[in-house]
Order: C-alpha cells, then sequence, then structure tokens
C-alpha cells in the first residue's frame, strides 16, 4: 500500500518530458482556432508595443528635430490608429486566452469526472479522496494556466524581445550588440530568482496548510484543551508554526523586493553604455536624439518579457508535475468492466452460486481474504453474515454486488458466469443499505428518489412508508423537503439508514444487501429499521451483515464467517445448540445488546425523540 | 535575524476600534516607523526615477546641444547608473520593510486568535461554526496581510509616483504638466466602476467553485452508493450541470477584463497622444527644448501607469477592510477569565463537594438542572444515572467551570466554587468526555498532552496500563509512535476513550469525571479498567457518569436524574429498597439475564 505521504503536493519530475508537454498542448487541440486566434492577437499586440516605440522616435527626429509639423501629424495619425488596433488586439487576446482557460478547465474536469465514474471501488479504496480533489481542483487549475496564459506570456515575451531587437537594429546595430550582451545575463537572474521566490511561496503554502489544520484542532478540540489548561504550551506550539511562515514569508518578501532593484541595476548599466557610447556616435552622426530615447524605451521595458518568460519557466516544472498526475489518473484502467459480449440480465432472481472463489485486494496480493470459497444461495433465501470484523463478510457482500470480481472462481447468478452480464444491468438490481449510509446533500425527498429517478412523489412517499421513514420525516419541519445536510449530517445514524432503506425499497430491487450499523440506535428508530428491513428481505433473495439479534432470528440461515471460511451454518436454534462460536457470540454479545435495548432510559430518549425534532 | 515579534501573547484587544483604519493603525504597534520608512522609501524611489528622465533631459540639452562629446557624457553615463543604484536601494528597502512588518503583524495576529480561541468560553464555542471560525483565522488574516505587504504600499507606490512624476512635469512645464492628466477624472472612477464588478463577479465564480468542490467531494465519498445504484450517468449530470455554470461564470469575469482593459487603453493611449502632441508642438515652437521633450515623453508613461491602476487598488483594499472587521469581530469576544478568583490554595483541594439548590440554563427560560443538592466526603464516588439530556453532563461541566452556575451554591471543601480561579480548578480535575476527542500526532503525545512538563515514556505506559490500552497500543505497528488518524491504523471508539482516559490519568487529577467514558466499550474491558482504576479511584472523589446498573452499584452516592431534577438518591442497596426508576432499571437487567439463561437452556 502506498503510503500517505506519497500524496502530499512535493513530487515534480526535475526533467521535462516532450511526451507530457505535447500531451498537455493536446488538451486545446479541440479549440485549436481559439489558440491560433489568441497567439495571432497578442503577436499583434507585441509587434505593435515595440513599433509605438520606434514611433516615438521618429516624432522626436523627423517630427519635432526636422520641425516639421506635417509630418509630425501623420505619425500621430498612425500612432492613434494603431492605439485603437491594440485595444481591439488586447480585447482579442484577453477573451480568447481567458475563455480559453475556463473551457480547457471545464474540460479537462468533464474528462476527469467522466473517467471516475468508471474506475471501480479498488481505486477508491487505495486513493484519498483528499488526493482525487486536488487532481481535479488544482492540478486541472494549473495545466489549464500553461496552455493559455502561460503560453500567452511565453508568445508575447519572445515576440516582444525579437521585434525589439529588430526595431534596435534598425535604429543602430552596434548599440543593439550591447543591449544584446545584457540579455543572458538579465536570463539567467531572472530565472534565478523566480525559482527561488516560486519555492518560498511554495513553502508558504505548505505551512499555510499546517497552520489551517492547527486551528481547525484548536476549535474542535476546545473543550479538551481547557479541562486540560493546555493553552499555554498550545500557544507555544503554534508559535513556532507562525514563527516558520513568517521566516518564509518574509523571506519570499524579500526576494521579491530584491529581484527588481537588480534587474534594474543590469538595466541601468546597459543604459550608461548607451549613454556613453550613443553620446560618441551622436558625434560622428550615426545616432539621433530619437534614437537613444528610444533604446532608453527598449531597455527600460525589456525587463518585463524578461521576468514573464523567467516566471513561466518556473512554473512549468510544476504544470507539467500536474499533468502528470492528472494523466496518471485518467490512464488508470478500472479493474471492474464489462466484457465486450456482456448482456444485460432480464433478471437477477435464480440461485446464487459462489464456485471455489479466490479473493485478495488489490494492494495485499499475498494476503487473499478468500480462498476456495463455495457457498449456495437459494432463490429468496435471507442470509446473515456473522463474525468477526476483518473475517471477510464485506468482501463477500462486495463479490454479490460486484463491486469487486473474484480473483480465481465464479460466481454464478441463475446458474450464468456474472462476469457474462453487464455491470449495470446487475448493480441496478441490487438494493444495498450501507452501515454509514451515505445521503447526498439535497432534501430527504431528493435523497429516497436517488433510488428511481422518475418515481413521482407518491412513490417517494409509499416507499418511505414501507421502510418505516415515513413517520419521522412527517416529524421534520418541512417534512420531505427537509435538507439533509452534506452527506446527511442533519440526520441522526438511524434516520440516515431509515431514509436509506426507503431509498432502496423504492428501487425495487431483485436482490437486498444490508450492513447494520454497530453503533447504538434509539428503540424505537431500531424498531422501524427492522420492519423496512424486513418489508426488503420478502421474497427477496437478501445478504445481510448483522449486528442485531432480531435481524439474526429473522435470517433463514445464518453464516459465521471467520478468516475467509464459513465455520458455522445454520439456523439460530441449531446453532445454538452446536454450543460453538455462535454460542459464544451470542452470548457474549448479544446479551450487551438485549439489555440496552430494554433499558428504560433508552426507551425513554425514543419517546422524548420525536419532539425534540 | 529577529523572528517577528518579540512576545506572541501581545494584546490585540486595542485593534477593536469604530474606525478600521484606526484599527490596523493600531495593528501595527511597534512597526509604524519601519512601515513609514517602508513609505518614504517609496517616495525617494519615485523621485529618482523622475530624475532619470530629468538628467536625460539636462543630457540632451546641456551636454549634447551645447558642448558637444565631451567628460561631461560619461559622467551623465555614471549619473543613470547612480540613479539606478538610489532607486533601486529604495525600492528594495521598501519592499522588505513592507513585507517584514506584514509578516510580523500577521504572526502576531495569528498567534493572538490562535490563542484568543482557546481562551473564549464553551458558551461561545457552542453557538458558533467551526468551518466559519477556521476561515476568519486564515484566509481573513491572510487577507489583511496582503493588505500591508501589497495593497496598502502599492496605494502608497501609485501615490508617490503620481507626486514625484507630476512634480517634475511641473519642473519642466506647468501647463504640460495639467494636460497631462486631464484623464484622471474619467479613468480614475472607470477603473474603480469596473473592478467593484470585476470583484463581485469574482466572488461569484469562488462560491461556484465551492460548490462544485463540494459536489465532487460528495460523489467521491458517496462512490459506494453511487455504484449500487448505478447512478454514473446521473452523477455526471449533476456535475455537468455546475461544472457548466462555473464556466459561465468564469466566462463572465473574463469578459469584464476583456472589456475593461482595451478601454482603459484607448484612454490612456489618447492621453498620451495628447501629450506627445501637445509637447512636441511645444518643442516646434520653441517653447520646451528637445530634451524638456524626451523628458516629458518618458514621464507622461509613469504618471499613467497610477492612474490606471487606482481604482483596481482601492477595491482591493476595501475587501482587505472587509476582512479585516471580521477578524475583529472575533477579537471583540470576551475571554473567559482562568486567574480570577480570590481563593487559591498552595495545596491540592481534598475534594468535598456540595451542592444546594443549584439551577442552570444554556438559554432563558430553558433550565437544565433544577434545584439539584446532594454532598459527598473526598474521595468518595459519586454515579449519576439518566436519561440522556436529562442533566448529567451538565452537572459535571460545572464543577470545572464550563459554565457558571446561576442559582444555589456548589462547595468544593467548603469554599464557594467561584472562588476558585477556572485555571486551578481545571488543574485538579481530570474530565474524560462522552466523545473521545484526540488530536492528530502519535498516541504518545497523545497521553502526554495533559501535562506541562517531561514525561518518561514509563508514566505514559502506566498511565495507558491503567486506562487498559497499554496492550492495544503495543499492537500497532508502531506502537506508541503510531500518528493517531494515520492511513491503515484506525483506533475504535472505545480504544479511543481508554486513550483519552489515560491522558486524564497521567494528570493526576484530585477530582476525576467519568461521563460515559466507557460507553463504547465491551463488559470485560471495562471491567478491567475498572480494576485498574480501582486503586486510583479510592484516593480521589470520582463522578460517573453510566447507563448500568453494574456499573454504579459499588457508587457512595447514586444520584438519578430526570428532567434534570435529582428524583432519587443513596447507596445501591438504599434505592433498591425504595420504589422508583432505579428499582426499574435493576429488575429489567436482571430479568434480561435470566432470559438470556433460559433461551440458551431451552434450545438445547
Amino acid at each position: 500500500m502506498s503510503d500517505h505521504t506519497e500524496f502530499q503536493e512535493e513530487e515534480f519530475s526535475a526533467t521535462f518530458n516532450g511526451k507530457t508537454i505535447l500531451r498537455i498542448l493536446a488538451q486545446t487541440k479541440a479549440h485549436w482556432p481559439w489558440v491560433l486566434g489568441f497567439l495571432l492577437m497578442i503577436t499583434l499586440v507585441s509587434v505593435l508595443d515595440s513599433y509605438f516605440t520606434f514611433l516615438s522616435k521618429r516624432i522626436i527626429d523627423e517630427g519635432i528635430g526636422a520641425g516639421n509639423r506635417e509630418v509630425l501629424i501623420g505619425i500621430m495619425k498612425q500612432y492613434a490608429l494603431l492605439t485603437i488596433v491594440q485595444a481591439g488586439g488586447v480585447f482579442g487576446f484577453i477573451y480568447l486566452t481567458g475563455i480559453l482557460g475556463e473551457r480547457v478547465r471545464y474540460d479537462l474536469r468533464k474528462k476527469m469526472f467522466d473517467h471516475l465514474q468508471k474506475l471501480s471501488l479498488a481505486y477508491y479504496n487505495q486513493t484519498p479522496v483528499g488526493w482525487i480533489i486536488s487532481r481535479v481542483t488544482s492540478d486541472s487549475d494549473r495545466v489549464a494556466e500553461l496552455v493559455t496564459w502561460g503560453l500567452l506570456d511565453i508568445t508575447w515575451g519572445v515576440m516582444n524581445i525579437l521585434t525589439s531587437a529588430y526595431f534596435m537594429v534598425l535604429i543602430n546595430w552596434r548599440l543593439a550588440l550591447i543591449v544584446g550582451a545584457i540579455i543572458p545575463v538579465l536570463v539567467v537572474v531572472a530565472s534565478w530568482f523566480q525559482k527561488k521566490i516560486i519555492r518560498e511561496y511554495r513553502e508558504v503554502r505548505k505551512i499555510n496548510s499546517k497552520i489551517t489544520g492547527a486551528y481547525n484542532e484548536n476549535i474542535t478540540g476546545v473543550r479538551v484543551t481547557k479541562s486540560l489548561g493546555r493553552e499555554k504550551a498550545n500557544l507555544e506550539e503554534f508559535g513556532e508554526l507562525t514563527g516558520e511562515m513568517y521566516k518564509s514569508g518574509y523571506r519570499a518578501a524579500w526576494l521579491s523586493a530584491l529581484f527588481l532593484p537588480i534587474v534594474q541595476f543590469i538595466t541601468a548599466i546597459a543604459l550608461g553604455s548607451i549613454i556613453w557610447y550613443g553620446g560618441l556616435q551622436i558625434e560622428i552622426g550615426g545616432m539621433t536624439i530619437g534614437g537613444i530615447q528610444a533604446f532608453v524605451s527598449y531597455i527600460t521595458f525589456m525587463l518585463f518579457p524578461i521576468q514573464d518568460l523567467a516566471r513561466v519557466y518556473a512554473e512549468m516544472q510544476h504544470s507539467v508535475a500536474s499533468a502528470e498526475r492528472i494523466f496518471s489518473m485518467i490512464d488508470e484502467v478500472p479493474t471492474v468492466v464489462d466484457l465486450p459480449k456482456a448482456k444485460a440480465p432480464k433478471s437477477l432472481q435464480g440461485d446464487i452460486e459462489f464456485d471455489h472463489v479466490d479473493f485478495a485486494y488489490d494492494d495485499e496480493p499475498e494476503n487473499p481474504v478468500l480462498s476456495d470459497f463455495n457457498l449456495t444461495v437459494k432463490r429468496g433465501e435471507n442470509i446473515a453474515l456473522v463474525g468477526p470484523t476483518g473475517g471477510g463478510k464485506s468482501t463477500i457482500v462486495n463479490l454479490v454486488c460486484r463491486f469487486f470480481e473474484p480473483t480465481q472462481g465464479k460466481i454464478k447468478i441463475g446458474g450464468k458466469d456474472y462476469t457474462r452480464y453487464t455491470l449495470h444491468g446487475i448493480q441496478s438490481r441490487i438494493g444495498v443499505v450501507l452501515q454509514t449510509p451515505h445521503l447526498f446533500s439535497g432534501s430527504v425527498r431528493e435523497n429516497i428518489r436517488y433510488g428511481r429517478l422518475e418515481a413521482t412523489d407518491k412513490e417517494v412517499e409509499e416507499a418511505a412508508k414501507l421502510a418505516g421513514a415515513h413517520h419521522f420525516v412527517s416529524e421534520l419541519e418541512k417534512g420531505y423537503d427537509e435538507e439533509v445536510g452534506e452527506g446527511g449530517v442533519l440526520l441522526s445514524v438511524g434516520q440516515k439508514q431509515l431514509v436509506s432503506l426507503a431509498r432502496a425499497v423504492l428501487a425495487n430491487p431483485e436482490i437486498f444487501v444490508m450492513d447494520e450499523a454497530t453503533s447504538s440506535v434509539d428503540t424505537l428508530t431500531e424498531a422501524l429499521i427492522q420492519q423496512g428491513m424486513e418489508t426488503m428481505m420478502k421474497g427477496r433473495t437478501s445478504f445481510i451483515i448483522a449486528h442485531r439479534l432480531s435481524t439474526i432470528r429473522r435470517a433463514d440461515r445464518i453464516l459465521v464467517i471467520e478468516n475467509g471460511k464459513i465455520v458455522e451454518n445454520g439456523s439460530h436454534a441449531e446453532l445454538l445448540r452446536k454450543r460453538g462460536h455462535y454460542y459464544r457470540l451470542y452470548t457474549q454479545q448479544f446479551r450487551e445488546e438485549l439489555s440496552r435495548a430494554q433499558d428504560p432510559f433508552m426507551a425513554k430518549l425514543a419517546e422524548a425523540e420525536p419532539e425534540s425534532n | 535575524m529577529s523572528v517577528g515579534s518579540g512576545s506572541p501573547t501581545i494584546d490585540l484587544k486595542h485593534i477593536v476600534s469604530e474606525s478600521r483604519l484606526r484599527g490596523l493603525w493600531r495593528l501595527l504597534q511597534g512597526y509604524r516607523f519601519a512601515y513609514f520608512v517602508a513609505a518614504i522609501s517609496l517616495g525617494l524611489a519615485a523621485a529618482s526615477r523622475s530624475t532619470v528622465y530629468l538628467l536625460l533631459a539636462f543630457f540632451v540639452d546641456d551636454v549634447l546641444g551645447t558642448t558637444g562629446f565631451g567628460p561631461q557624457v560619461p559622467l551623465v553615463a555614471l549619473g543613470f547608473v547612480g540613479l539606478a543604484v538610489i532607486q533601486g536601494v529604495f525600492t528594495y528597502l521598501s519592499g522588505q520593510l513592507a513585507g517584514k512588518t506584514a509578516e510580523s503583524v500577521t504572526q502576531r495576529v495569528r498567534n493572538y486568535i490562535y490563542d484568543h480561541i482557546q481562551r473564549l468560553s464553551f458558551v461561545y464555542h457552542d453557538k458558533t461554526r467551526t468551518g466559519e471560525l477556521i476561515q476568519r483565522a486564515t484566509s481573513d488574516i491572510d487577507a489583511v496581510r496582503r493588505f500591508f505587504a501589497q495593497e496598502a504600499i502599492g496605494f502608497g507606490r501609485i501615490t508617490m509616483l503620481f507626486l514625484a512624476n507630476f512634480a517634475a512635469l511641473l519642473l519642466i512645464n506647468t501647463k504640460l504638466a495639467l494636460l497631462s492628466v486631464i484623464v484622471v477624472p474619467i479613468t480614475v472612477p472607470l477603473s474603480y466602476f469596473f473592478f467593484k464588478r470585476i470583484s463581485d463577479a469574482y466572488e461569484s465564480f469562488q462560491e461556484q467553485d465551492a460548490l462544485l468542490s463540494s459536489v465532487l467531494q460528495e460523489n467521491l465519498s458517496g462512490v459506494r452508493v453511487v455504484k449500487a445504484f448505478a447512478r454514473q450517468d446521473y452523477e455526471r449530470g449533476k456535475f455537468e450541470t455546475e461544472n457548466w455554470e462555473k464556466f459561465l461564470r468564469g466566462r463572465k469575469l473574463l469578459l469584464l477584463h476583456s472589456y475593461f482593459w482595451p478601454t482603459s487603453d484607448i484612454l490612456t493611449g489618447a492621453q498620451m497622444l495628447f501629450g506627445f502632441y501637445t509637447g512636441a508642438i511645444m518643442t516646434i515652437n520653441g517653447i520646451i527644448s528637445l530634451g524638456d521633450y524626451l523628458a516629458y515623453a518618458g514621464l507622461l508613461v509613469w504618471i499613467i501607469w497610477p492612474i490606471r491602476n487606482l481604482g483596481r487598488i482601492i477595491v482591493q483594499m476595501s475587501t482587505g477592510l472587509v476582512s479585516f472587521s471580521r477578524v475583529t469581530d472575533v477579537v471583540r469576544e470576551e475571554r473567559e477569565p482562568l486567574n480570577t478568583g480570590d481563593y487559591l490554595p498552595d495545596e491540592p483541594p481534598k475534594g468535598a463537594i456540595e451542592f444546594k439548590q443549584v439551577s442552570f440554563e444554556y438559554e432563558a427560560d430553558a433550565q437544565v438542572l433544577k434545584d439539584v443538592s446532594f454532598a459527598c466526603e473526598a474521595g468518595q464516588m459519586v454515579a449519576l444515572l439518566g436519561s440522556t439530556g436529562s442533566g448529567k453532563t451538565t452537572l459535571v461541566n460545572l464543577l470545572p467551570r464550563f459554565y457558571d452556575y446561576s442559582e444555589g451554591s456548589i462547595k468544593l471543601d467548603g469554599v464557594e466554587l467561584n472562588r476558585y480561579p477556572k485555571h486551578y480548578l481545571r488543574t485538579h480535575i481530570g474530565i474524560v468526555q462522552q466523545e473521545p476527542f484526540l488530536f492528530s500526532r502519535t498516541i504518545r503525545e497523545n497521553i502526554r498532552y495533559s501535562v506541562g512538563r517531561d514525561v518518561s515514556d514509563e508514566e505514559v505506559e502506566e498511565a495507558a496500563k491503567a486506562a487498559a490500552v497499554h496492550e492495544v497500543i503495543l499492537t500497532f505497528p508502531k506502537g506508541y509512535d503510531t500518528l493517531v488518524g494515520e492511513r491503515g491504523v484506525t483506533l475504535s471508539g472505545g480504544q479511543k476513550q481508554r486513550v483519552t482516559l489515560a491522558r486524564t490519568l497521567l494528570k493526576n487529577p484530585r477530582i476525576l469525571i467519568l461521563d460515559d467514558a466507557t460507553s463504547s466499550v465491551d463488559t470485560e474491558t471495562e471491567a478491567a479498567i475498572r480494576t485498574a482504576l480501582g486503586g486510583l479511584m479510592d484516593t480521589r472523589t470520582t463522578f460517573l457518569i453510566a447507563h448500568r446498573i453494574q456499573s454504579v452499584m459499588m457508587a457512595d452516592l447514586i444520584l438519578v436524574f430526570d428532567e434534570g431534577k435529582v428524583v432519587q438518591q443513596g447507596t445501591h442497596g438504599q434505592l433498591l429498597r425504595q420504589k422508583g426508576i432505579y428499582r426499574d432499571v435493576f429488575d429489567i437487567q436482571t430479568q434480561i439475564e435470566e432470559e438470556v439463561e433460559r433461551e440458551v437452556s431451552t434450545v438445547k
């Protein structure tokens, strides 16, 4: 299994991988006219930028110097016209680049999300949700940024330097050579600084997330802190963290503050040389005053394209790393997929048979959960699975749902290997209620309707009644329109189970699978859940990972699972008689539950519950 | 390098002020001089930049124009380099000082808020949402940092650049100078107008971004449900809706930008052109010299740049101010005084406790405790029995003064409880809460967490043994160095409870409160804990909240709670002899035992 440190944001490749870069560029393929458009626009803007300086020189030399008003007005007209053209260019590139950027982000997110829906549970078991989220959010941003604004900045920078160089050579090639000599120096200095600065900011971000974590614990754990009187020590620890933050933040600010003056100093040396040498040239007639002015401008503004290029270059490494992570996710192959000739089953009613099934999770192939597992469940039979955690109960259920497939052996439904059916065909016919039921934010109604999207309001309520959820839902202030909050936080565990039971009832599945909650639920809700389960189990093949006595008693057959094996198999009475594993489980664990269920305090709570809601 | 502020606990209460700007000014305390120097440096840097153009004018008019190439040329060249050095030094100085100020001030605020949060009362925390508070402590504080590091200083830079360049223009020609800024009344409001909208659009874009993330988050954490119902297409549709909406909002934001910049370009372009033309004509007419024109053309660019950015900076500053008031909202809340109280014994308390007609309410007119009276001697064990919400937890929360009782009297060792400083009480009262809370550090550090001194590993293990969790910890691959919350290792609810118990035991409190502390452990473990605790509980007053009769039987005093009132009290023996809830519970629990026995024997 991958260590969790691997999922931190630090890894990025040191070398540029040509293939990755091509693949990054390919993200814009569908929108190539936009790319072409913004490249043209930025080229136009960039050329005009340099040309304006050249026009200023002409104003000085040909207009003012020569005292020629007509030429002056001519140049001014040209200047005015080009200003409007340039404004058009600016509009064009902001519009095209910006919107293309949003579009590429949109495309990437869509692509990733679609792929995520296809990936199997095995992937989700090994990959933390936070990791996936930052791929879809921040990494896609960074890649989109590179192919739009990054590309734009590069084009602008290169074009700007080239056209400036062209005009400088045009004015005076000797002076242009002097300027040419400082460009490499500028480039080196600028990229050194940008790299350092970016590294500091990255450090700042890292510490920042630590600080956020510290605040989070400070707030959520405030009651503990107070009862232990640990305020002082906490503050000292936090002070160290903010001290680190100060150091990094200050260093980043300091480097940024140093960068500009140094670059300006280098350009000033160039400027001095121009004045010195240019002054000499004027003497011998090789240089005009306007020419000197133009050089001064070119040198002063030379800084910006170089700074941009250095920044993009430094960012590029991270963008490429982001892209690699995105691609690795998109390239991930789902482990459970439809076989080429898979068909949708007409029905899943029939016997279910585990035929010499082996199974191991991907991350621990040497440690199989099931080996040579055999089991036949008759159509309509209710199976209760009991046994210690990690014994393989969940795995059996996951295999039935085909969240995973056997590594060896076959699972047959109605006598046919179930991999010959489509995934959608199987999963849409199995109803699942999880131990900690997941609800989506939205109303109770929307959550129940998730079971069958086209169900009418009446059908939703019907299902809720059958599942025993109607009672508590109608007590809610807004009834079925009550919001459940993100993940269903506004409901209790018991209520969530009732809603998810109703959801399963509405789906009207052919096979029912449930993982009972271990945590205590008040007596009334518990009774309702039992009622709902009964509805679901009637006439349906069902697998229940059971923790409650009443569930186990109701089952047609109880399987005691330990270490991936069925160690006992039979009805409640049969198994008790054996005085084996089941007997021990029953007397130790269930005695406790019984005493809780009949505790008058708990019963009182159950009565009080509807009022408090 | 000295790290930030000297004392991390400097009091910032005074930054709460009617005027936000005054509050920010107070926040600057200790760094005002540095920040002032930063501002002055900006001015000097701007002035030296303007001087470059004046030197250019001098060079063209007085060096080239008159004497021709001479010894002055290298001097002028050196002058350019010299001015660049001056400009560089001051630019650096202002950046460095502003950075230092911003970072130091922020560090101070961060520390203060952190401390403030842990010193605010339970009442405050009960009604405040975690996410909300975190946002104020992180992104709002960061906005305040940006205010000092970028926005206020940016505003200063713009002002200085404008002033310095305008002054230089005035030196050249007054009329020309005035004609160069006629666009100001248009551009500044225009850019303010746009940036107001841009920042609104940005906010709505960010909102959608958050929404999209939560849709994604929900999909990922509910992936089993999605798969179980084969709802992939439905989920795609849901994501698509929000994803597309984000695209639309992003596009709207971009559109605003793409309207603003060219508009502003045309306006400033017109101003520039107008300036060039007027300047050129004045030069041709001999009103100003060629050198003056050159300087003017250079300065013009630098006077237009600040005009263009002023609106943007103002809008950014206003968001910084909003964040600052969100921070001061937290600072405004009163801290819970930990050290006030007129009775501070040198010795730990003995632990005799007396409640006399104590009532308590969290909110007006909703009494949670009504008229509670009982007394226990030092070293005794008091058990509290009752349904959830009957007031048991509230009662024990009064002892460390997490909340203060409204009526009646509580005496510890014969002295009224609210005369003791809270810190004293909390040092000597150990409470194991119902919901175990562990920090994301190692198990060892979590146990050590309770004491402010160095603790040997033996002591930690001793405490863990007393809480019957030592053996469990040893089964983890990294033992006591296991990080809580680390992938692959999950502590069950019962294990967490026992770690928090060990943490409290290490503190060696005189009064021990176990608030349903063994609810998630099985009977066997509970018995193990009880045996281990046995000796410890003999010598200290213990409050025990429990559900099972077996757990409370041994208590010296059992309080039976119902709706905030103590309806029965006495020892197990006394209560069994009375008619009431206690006996009912006892009867039911014994019945169950018999039932289990009967069922097992009948299936034979």
